[in-house]
């Protein structure tokens, strides 16, 4: 740990000087949205030539921060100054009129289309009946000076996740940015790709540019930024210099006092697991994306009764494609998968439900809520059996859920539309683990909870397998917390097992290592 | 046989332009459900002036105005507003059968009173004239797939069918884009649905909201996956059908009603068709198709 | 600078279910007014007076309950999200099958039997009729709103080929159309107006039936989560495929039982051709739908006004304008007006500067 943190890359950082006028002055933002202020009072200057780190938890306002300044919303009080102008940024289009390029975790990309036509699209200075491949040898030139190769005529499609976000990159040149918002584009990289981003950073600051990099890696944003920015629930607890900042004192600012250091708290585990029945057995399960391209390959487990399973690895390594095929939301095209002993491979929901699956989605909006439809008619979807609803049996239960969970909200005849995010999640989570009955299958489960809740559903998942002695399969991007849950470990790289650990004998480099080899 | 094919032409081209018309439209991601009815109000209007002013080609520019000042209404407010694609086009439908009627019927009337020759306010069917229909709606077809495949407006109109909060992050204005494709959409509806009744029909029918030409075109569209190159070979194949249900009907023995359904079975087959096989990966339509667009929250 | 905000609402707008579909409705109707007086110079008082008076007339009855069952039919798809547009069809498909059994078979003689039998039949062919579209829909990934509207104009073809063919009548003075079906399969008259008394039972039953099922049971909550969330749907075990099928298998049920109805209680033959002599139930209907805000109980009051407005265009014979262009002017704005409408019950537009 200590060694990584004194490997300092970047030692000829040009200082940057408090005489130079800030590209972007942020004076007193304020944004609310139904129930919560996301960004409270909030005044932040960016200087030309420096990496000015964003840190803070989820929820705590940086992606609501980068919206603003990137046009996507506008700000209820507050100005916002670019070059010394006061300015409202109404759209992306004006933002990047401004030079304002945004880097999102997510590519920003239409995956159809060809990357020219994507990059084309952007450009003011071309008519609207311009050629596409009238851009073309200006894309190469510049993914040749970052050093990358690619075709520009080919579909984003069929590009990596990488390249993707290179070709962001390629955008922002393209567009002459002069401040570049990076928000989490970095975070699902693998540690040698992540250096030559930063290499380009440095370059692109050098120049005179500056970039705002959005993170929660305390430990890497003290290592690549010039100054640390910290916003905590919405508002700006502290701005630091890099040679000043101390990994405690950030991780302090960030999480306030309620957690220290809770890496590594070990949870009651369940005994004799060796002894238990296999409650989930995967043999040789191959998934394929479109035709021929496969992204699980030959993926084989087990998950006893009372046995956390977790499964570490860099987001887009074949976890959704592999959790879905279980849960029987997707066909696998070869393999088997036995739930409770009966086979179910592909034969779809209805089955693994009924033996009594429990699932919380990647993607809660998606596979876990609807959110038209009230707290309680998202909890009767799964709980009952029968062919009547009696609502006052499903109304006491949600409030024994609303209440168990501290779930904000008014009443459980609310859409659920009104929750948060981290509400909506304690709905779904609480739900599934109320009717996993055999096999609870979590993908990210605390993604988009706040620490005090996350370690809440952590508990409750762990209780649920010591107590019930139902199977979990944890699946998630937060090794710390595949760590802390987990009685075996499996590493999951380019949709194979690359690793198996036992909890009681890990070692944490050795997964980080086979997660991004 | 030059004779048949010379008569196809009428009819290819009141479909062929009106399905590229839908295409172009649909895919920068509006769904466009009025078709029909403002198909049947575009034929209306053409005949209307042409009527009135003795001109077809009055007729035929006045539709194409009017047809695609109703784009732009269903592009801006289908993209401005978080509507229901459906319920917006649908209403429209209806607006169209209705108005067309309102302004119909009594230029009908005008025509019967001053017992207008249908020839003063038709364009003449010369081989000449036909020639040049076939040419020009060729020329728009390849025209208009040049503009899809090729330019920045292409990719514009893509970009926003396909998934208009990334194009709007990319830098798309989607209500401009979205608009444009609705002029230039609607444009060459109205001039398909004029050709309806001043090339194809020479005149009018009180009849006409009942025909549903709008939703042939639609499938006509929708089963060459709104690819201008490909919609020629099927609006080609509806055109003959459509323009020789006489000799169909004789030649498989069937009744004048038989012949009447049998556009719409072929339509719905050619898009089930279309749809089972492996063209439907290739040819997918937008993704965001018919998908409210909300941006959270935005400038209007 | 000032501009303008689309925002979601954080609480629904308040009355919103009674305000969007009154708001909708008078803008819809004034909007018609400005066409109809700038296109055909109908002055729009003349046609106010007439709208209040349908109201009150005496024929309005009959198409309220009509367009209440065509309502409550495409509620059940509406609230599904599967959009169908064919009700038309499914209609005239259930007419088809009633005038068979009427004309053609023996039960025809026995005395209440057959009027059920008619019903039922043409409730099963009605749901047949969407069911094709929600296979289509369901199993090939076809948009159901074209294929439901181009089974329209085949299900009017069908009964013309069966009207003009086989099924001509042989008492018809020149007429081509079949024969009366006969008399103890008519419906009984409410006294005073031109509703029958079977379809209010019709619209009670089946009302209650579907209030009950999107309350109380799961398949209504089912229903109603494959109308927001499919994806979710399937990821809690069900089996999405097979709902599909059954919102429009029930919608083109009760579509189809309209149908029947309308011949026993009403035409008792059928003419040809039959597109030019439909109503356009199947077509109000979604207007119905909509105006109810696809609540259930809302759905008597939609229909009352949406049949007044039909009543209004009939008895407009003025300026040579057909009943027609004025239903689907009416149908037309409303729909529009309320399409906007309805965007400001879930949002709302804040001035920002």
């Amino acid at each position: 740990m200590s060694a990584f943190l004194s490997n300092k890359v970047f030692s000829n950082i040009s200082k940057f000087s408090r005489e130079v006028k800030p590209l972007v002055s942020l004076r007193g933002i304020t944004k609310k949205f139904p129930g919560v202020v996301a960004l409270d009072n909030v005044s932040l200057d960016i200087y030309p030539g420096e990496i000015l780190a964003l840190l803070g938890e989820n929820g705590a306002g940086k992606s609501t921060l980068v919206k603003i300044l990137y046009g996507l919303y506008t700000p209820d009080k507050g100005e916002v100054i670019v070059y010394g102008e006061k300015t409202k940024i109404l759209s992306p289009r004006h933002a990047v009129s401004k030079g304002i390029v945004l880097v999102p975790q997510t590519p920003h990309l239409i995956d159809s289309l060809s990357v020219l036509e994507n990059l084309i699209i952007g450009l003011r200075e071309y008519g609207v009946f311009a050629r596409v491949d009238l851009i073309e040898d200006r894309v190469r030139e510049i993914a040749l000076s970052i050093g990358i190769e690619l075709d520009p005529r080919k579909p984003v499609a069929t590009l990596s996740y990488t390249q993707k976000q290179l070709v962001s990159i390629i955008r922002a040149l393209l567009l002459k940015a002069r401040v570049l918002l990076v928000d989490e584009a970095t975070t699902l990289l693998p540690s040698r790709e992540k250096e030559k981003f930063y290499t380009l950073f440095r370059r692109f600051t050098e120049g005179g540019g500056s970039v705002v990099l959005i993170t929660h890696k305390v430990v890497e944003a003290l290592r690549v930024a010039d100054r640390i920015a910290v916003l905590k629930s919405g508002r700006l607890v502290g701005v630091i210099d890099r040679d000043r900042a101390r990994v405690e004192d950030v991780r302090k600012l960030m999480f306030g006092k309620t957690v220290t250091n809770n890496l590594q708290v070990r949870l009651k585990r369940t005994e004799h697991i060796d002894g238990g029945k296999r409650v989930l057995e995967v043999m040789g399960l191959w998934v394929s994306r479109w035709f021929g391209d496969y992204v699980v390959r030959g993926v084989s487990l087990s998950v006893r009764r009372g046995e956390v399973v977790g499964i570490a690895g860099i987001a887009g390594n074949g976890q959704e494609e592999l959790v879905q095929a279980i849960v029987g939301l997707v066909k696998p095209v070869r393999g088997s998968i036995r739930l409770l002993g009966v086979d179910v491979t592909g034969k779809g929901v209805e089955l693994t439900r009924k033996l009594g699956l429990g699932y919380i989605p990647d993607i809660p909006m998606r596979y876990g809520v609807s959110i038209d439809n009230t707290i309680e008619e998202n909890i009767a979807a799964l709980l009952v059996r029968g062919k009547i609803i009696k609502w006052r049996r499903v109304n006491e239960f949600t409030s024994k859920l609303i209440r168990e969970y501290d779930v904000k909200a008014p009443h459980p005849r609310v859409p659920v539309k009104v929750l948060s995010g981290g509400n909506l999640m304690k709905v779904l989570v609480s739900r599934e683990l109320a009717i996993a009955r055999s096999l609870l299958v979590a993908h990210n489960p605390t993604r988009a909870l706040d620490e005090v809740s996350a370690r809440l559903v952590r508990r409750m998942i762990r209780e649920k397998a010591v107590g019930e002695g139902v199977g979990v399969l944890l699946v998630s991007e937060d090794l710390d917390e595949v760590l802390e849950l987990s009685d075996r470990i499996l590493v999951i790289n380019s949709g194979r097992i690359v690793g198996v650990f036992d909890a009681n004998r890990v070692e944490r480099e050795r997964i980080e290592e086979l997660m991004v080899a | 046989m030059i004779e048949e094919l010379i008569g196809i032409v009428p009819v290819f081209a009141t479909y062929y332009l009106v399905a590229l018309g839908h295409g172009f439209f649909e895919k920068s991601g509006v769904l466009n459900l009025a078709i029909d009815g403002l198909f049947v109000l575009g034929a209306t209007i053409a005949f209307a002036l042409a009527a009135y002013t003795l001109n077809p080609w009055i007729g035929v520019i006045g539709s194409s105005i009017v047809c695609s000042l109703f784009g732009v209404f269903i592009a801006y407010v289908a993209t401005k507003l978080p509507v229901s694609h459906g319920a917006l086009g649908l209403s429209l439908m209806f607006l169209g059968y209705g108005l067309s009627l309102v302004v119909g019927i009594p230029v009908s009337n005008y025509v019967y009173a001053k017992a207008l020759n249908p020839s003063t306010y038709t364009v003449p069917a010369t081989d000449t004239v036909l020639v040049v229909l076939l040419a020009s709606s060729i020329l728009i077809g390849v025209v208009l797939h040049y503009v899809l495949d090729r330019t920045k407006l292409g990719a514009m109109i893509k970009a926003s069918g396909e998934d208009p909060h990334v194009a709007e992050a990319l830098g798309v204005d989607v209500v401009r884009t979205r608009v444009i494709a609705g002029v230039i959409g609607y444009a060459l509806i109205g001039l398909g649905s004029a050709y309806f009744t001043l090339v194809w029909r020479s005149g009018w029918d009180p009849k006409i909201y009942l025909l549903g030409h709008g939703w042939i075109a639609f499938a006509i569209s929708l089963a060459a996956g709104r690819q201008p190159i490909l919609t020629m070979l099927t609006a080609s194949l509806f055109a003959g059908l459509v323009r020789h249900q006489y000799v169909v009907q004789v030649a498989l023995g069937l009744s004048t009603e038989i012949a009447k359904m049998l556009p719409f079975i072929v339509a719905l087959a050619s898009m089930t068709l279309f749809y089972v096989t492996p063209f439907k990966r290739k040819m997918a339509s937008p993704k965001s198709l018919g998908k409210p667009y909300y941006r959270e929250e935005r400038t209007v | 600078m000032v501009y303008l905000v689309v925002l979601r609402r954080t609480k629904p707008l308040p009355y919103a279910s009674i305000l969007v579909p009154v708001i909708s409705i008078l803008l819809g109707v004034l909007l018609s007014s400005i066409i109809l007086y700038l296109l055909a110079s109908i002055p729009p008082l003349a046609l106010f007076n007439l709208i209040v008076r349908s109201f009150t007339s005496p024929t309005v009855l009959k198409d309220t309950l009509i367009l209440t069952l065509i309502g409550l039919s495409l509620v059940i798809a509406f609230k599904a999200s599967i959009w169908n547009i064919g009700a038309e069809g499914q209609f005239h498909m259930g007419m088809l099958v009633a005038t068979w059994i009427a004309l053609f078979t023996p039960i025809a003689s026995i005395p209440v039997l057959a009027k059920i039998t008619c019903i039922l039949a043409g409730a099963v062919a009605g749901a047949l009729w969407a069911i094709l579209a929600g296979v289509l829909r369901a199993y090939v990934g076809l948009d159901e709103v074209p294929v439901t509207l181009m089974l329209n104009y085949v299900a009017y073809y069908v009964l013309d080929v069966l009207v003009y063919g086989p099924w001509r009548g042989r008492f018809t003075y020149g007429y081509i159309r079949t024969d009366e079906i006969p008399e103890n399969l008519w419906l009984t008259l409410i006294p005073g107006t031109t509703a029958h008394v079977e379809v209010l039972a019709t619209v009670l039953i089946v009302g209650l039936a579907i209030w009950f099922m999107f309350k109380y049971t799961i398949v209504g909550l089912r229903l109603r989560i494959l109308g927001s969330n499919p994806e979710f749907l399937r990821a809690s075990g069900v089996n999405v495929k097979h709902m599909v099928v059954l919102a429009l298998g029930l919608s083109g049920a009760i579509a189809g039982m309209v149908g029947a109805l309308y011949l026993l209680g009403d035409t008792h033959r059928v003419s040809y051709p039959v597109e030019a002599q439909t109503a356009g139930y199947g077509y109000l209907g979604i207007l119905v739908a909509w105006l109810s805000m696809l609540d259930v109980r809302g759905l008597p009051l939609a229909a009352y006004v949406v049949s007044s407005l039909r009543v209004t265009g009939i008895t407009m014979q003025i300026a040579g304008l057909g009943g027609t262009a004025i239903v689907f002017l009416f149908m037309g704005s409303v729909l529009l007006t309320y399409t906007v409408a309805k965007v400001f019950s879930e949002y709302t537009i804040v001035i920002r500067r």
